[in-house]
């Protein structure tokens, strides 16, 4: 049933490529800003999928991660990129008075770097210091008990934010470097930004990296030895606390990453964006299988393709139905493969 | 242990004949005091003269209470293991046998007495520290991490260790060859049998002094029984003391040097393996006749 509809989705696109009512541009754009955006679910989704099977709970709060990630990053990015153009407190909370500051990769590269880096050290110390204050004395609780509480400590991370920062939604990034890649290849208008390709490059740097860390280090090791059986993990004198506070220190510092890059990506900021993108986690880990690293950036990368490419089918009034098409293909994947696409396969 | 290559093949008669004498405490002192134990020792044996080892031993349990939550399972267990020693409890279902080793590892909540290993108390302290007294622990169930190669799982054996040892991967893997022809398996993938031997590679990787295995022929074929038990006295054989439940107790007391009888928490009987095995009582109510 599901594959029947599947292939006259795919018969359809195909004949709107061959009568031009679909240009191959359009459906690269499709593609291209999908993957793009799917690296970040995938990158914000590696953290989520991680403290699920390492600490035995869905945290609520990992999108409020991704939001201190992006204001951590973009505070930094500012207050380097924008001496002498605004207060100091003023480009600290994103308000450059007059003429905006706006960073770029090619307008401030060296501005862009330092805020991905402030990113991620930031949002590793947000996640260490919760851990410590809110889900270490509850360690021993029940799965659900620490789902709410993360829910609470959503709400709490999420107010200080829109306290410190207010509730608008400015933009922050300037133009940058655009390829136009379609004319060259004779496709028509397809567009290549610098700041995706800072996405695709950094995103590709963490997932190789979080690999590389899981499958020869023995810290990456026992991470997934905890992952697996927490009771042997203890048996064999694997620290598990070093591992869990290891598990935020990557966890968080992914989810800061991605914070950052969304920004760089989609050009505005808000307090509640981190709170915004979590369903599309949570999506794209389930549908990677949970607990799968893999799973997790496939899954974004899946979630991505098919939020911008359901624009095909789904024009004018129908354009918002694209976010609840995305969530109809996840149960439909999940009623064929419940565990997942990398579910009960491996860890990692 | 010593690294000279001629001594290789000889490496592990010579740590096993090492630990059974210590240096500084001579073998004619120790059977004079296990004598004199043997003496004072009041009778719960099957016999009339009982052999438990002098309290000098590697293990040494006395009145442990112990239960998980509230709930009290163990009434002042007394367990004795000697350097080297091959000790069995075996029992009926739900006697606590599996509890005795949970609590004597620092998994189930300690309620009184006093554990004693290799003349530390490790009464109370957690397995992450217990694990570096040398005492190694092999659980009944799910015992190697099944998303992790084989040859992962025996690195996190070794896990406490800052430099990895690989005298004693290679140790391991001569004992299991199996386990070296799939160390790049993933454990899950592995037969119950071949499981049962990595769990127990993966507790020999730090050289344990004692070996505690619950229930090691759980859920083998009848056929593999008779090699893990063949498996466990060539452990027992090069040096490490063995401290096992077993569900199939004929086979274990006819191999170990004693065993206990534990009923409803409580010791029962201690005895020489081959004295329980041929004891009328014990035979008629625990090991059906």
């Amino acid at each position: 049933m599901a594959g029947a509809v599947a292939v006259l989705l795919l018969l359809d696109l195909l004949r709107r490529l061959v009568d031009g009512s679909l240009g191959p541009s359009t459906l690269l754009t499709y593609l291209w800003t999908g993957l793009v955006i799917g690296l970040i679910y995938g990158l914000a989704g590696i953290g989520l999928s991680l403290t699920y099977s390492i600490l035995n709970f869905a945290n609520f709060a990992h999108g409020e991660y991704v939001t201190v990630g992006a204001f951590s990053g973009f505070s930094t990015a500012y207050l380097v990129a924008g001496g002498g153009i605004a207060t100091l407190g003023n480009l600290f909370l994103l308000r450059p008075a007059a003429g905006q500051v706006g960073v770029s990769i090619t307008s401030a590269p060296f501005a862009v770097v330092v805020g991905l880096l402030v990113a991620v050290v930031a949002t590793v110390v947000v996640a260490l210091v919760l851990d410590r204050v809110v889900y270490k004395p509850m360690r021993s609780a029940e799965g659900i008990s620490l789902l709410i509480a993360s829910i609470g400590v959503a709400f709490v991370v999420r107010y200080l934010l829109a306290i410190v920062y207010g509730t608008q939604r400015p933009g922050v990034t300037a133009g940058t470097q655009r390829y136009f890649v379609g004319e060259a290849l004779g496709l028509g208008r397809f567009i290549v930004d610098a700041h995706q390709l800072i996405i695709l490059v950094a995103a590709a740097v963490l997932v190789v990296g979080v690999h590389l860390l899981l499958t020869r280090t023995k810290l990456g090791k026992s991470m997934r030895a905890m992952a697996d059986n927490e009771d042997l993990a203890r048996v064999t004198g694997i620290p598990t606390e070093r591992v869990i506070r290891s598990t935020w220190v990557l966890g968080g510092g992914l989810a800061g990453a991605a914070g950052f890059l969304l920004v760089l990506s989609q050009g505005t900021i808000a307090y509640n964006i981190g709170w915004r993108l979590l369903l599309l986690i949570f999506a794209a880990v389930i549908l990677g299988g949970i607990g799968s690293v893999y799973g997790a950036v496939l899954g974004g990368i899946i979630i991505g393709i098919v939020q911008q490419a359901s624009a095909v089918w789904l024009s004018g009034v129908w354009s918002d139905m694209t976010l609840p098409v995305t969530f109809a293909l996840l149960i439909v994947i999940l009623l064929i493969r419940p565990q997942g696409i990398y579910g009960g396969v491996e860890t990692t | 242990m010593s690294t000279d290559p001629d001594a290789e093949g000889e490496s592990n008669v010579e740590s096993g004949a090492a630990r059974e004498s210590p240096p500084g405490d001579a073998p004619e002192e120790r059977e004079a005091e296990r004598d004199a134990a043997a003496t004072t020792e009041e009778t719960r044996s099957a016999s009339a003269e009982t052999t438990r080892p002098d309290t000098e031993g590697l293990l040494a349990v006395r009145d442990l209470d112990a239960g998980y939550g509230d709930l009290q399972v163990l009434d002042e267990v007394d367990l004795d293991v000697a350097d080297g020693e091959y000790v069995v409890i075996v029992g009926p279902n739900g006697a606590g046998k599996s509890t005795v080793m949970k609590s004597v590892f620092g998994l189930t909540s300690f309620m009184g007495g006093a554990i004693e290993f290799d003349g530390t108390d490790i009464a109370g302290m957690v397995p992450e520290d217990i694990i570096h007294y040398g005492l190694g622990y092999v659980p009944q169930n799910e015992n190697v991490f099944a998303g992790l190669s084989v040859r992962e799982n025996l690195e996190m054996g070794a896990y406490i260790l800052d430099e990895f040892p690989d005298d004693k991967l290679a140790e391991v893997f001569e004992r299991f060859p199996i386990l070296e022809e799939r160390q790049e398996q993933k454990a899950g993938t592995l037969s119950g049998g071949q499981r049962q031997m990595l769990a127990m590679g993966r507790a020999l990787m730090l050289d344990p002094k004692l070996l505690m295995l619950d229930e090691p022929s759980a859920g083998l074929a009848p056929d593999l029984v008779d090699e893990m038990f063949d498996r466990i006295d060539g452990i027992n054989e090069s040096g490490t003391a063995i401290l096992m439940v077993e569900q199939n107790a004929k086979e274990a007391l006819r191999r170990c040097d004693r065993g206990y009888v534990l009923v409803n928490g409580s010791n029962r009987f201690e005895d020489d393996g081959d004295v329980l095995l041929h004891d009328e009582e014990v035979r008629q109510e625990f090991l059906g006749g």
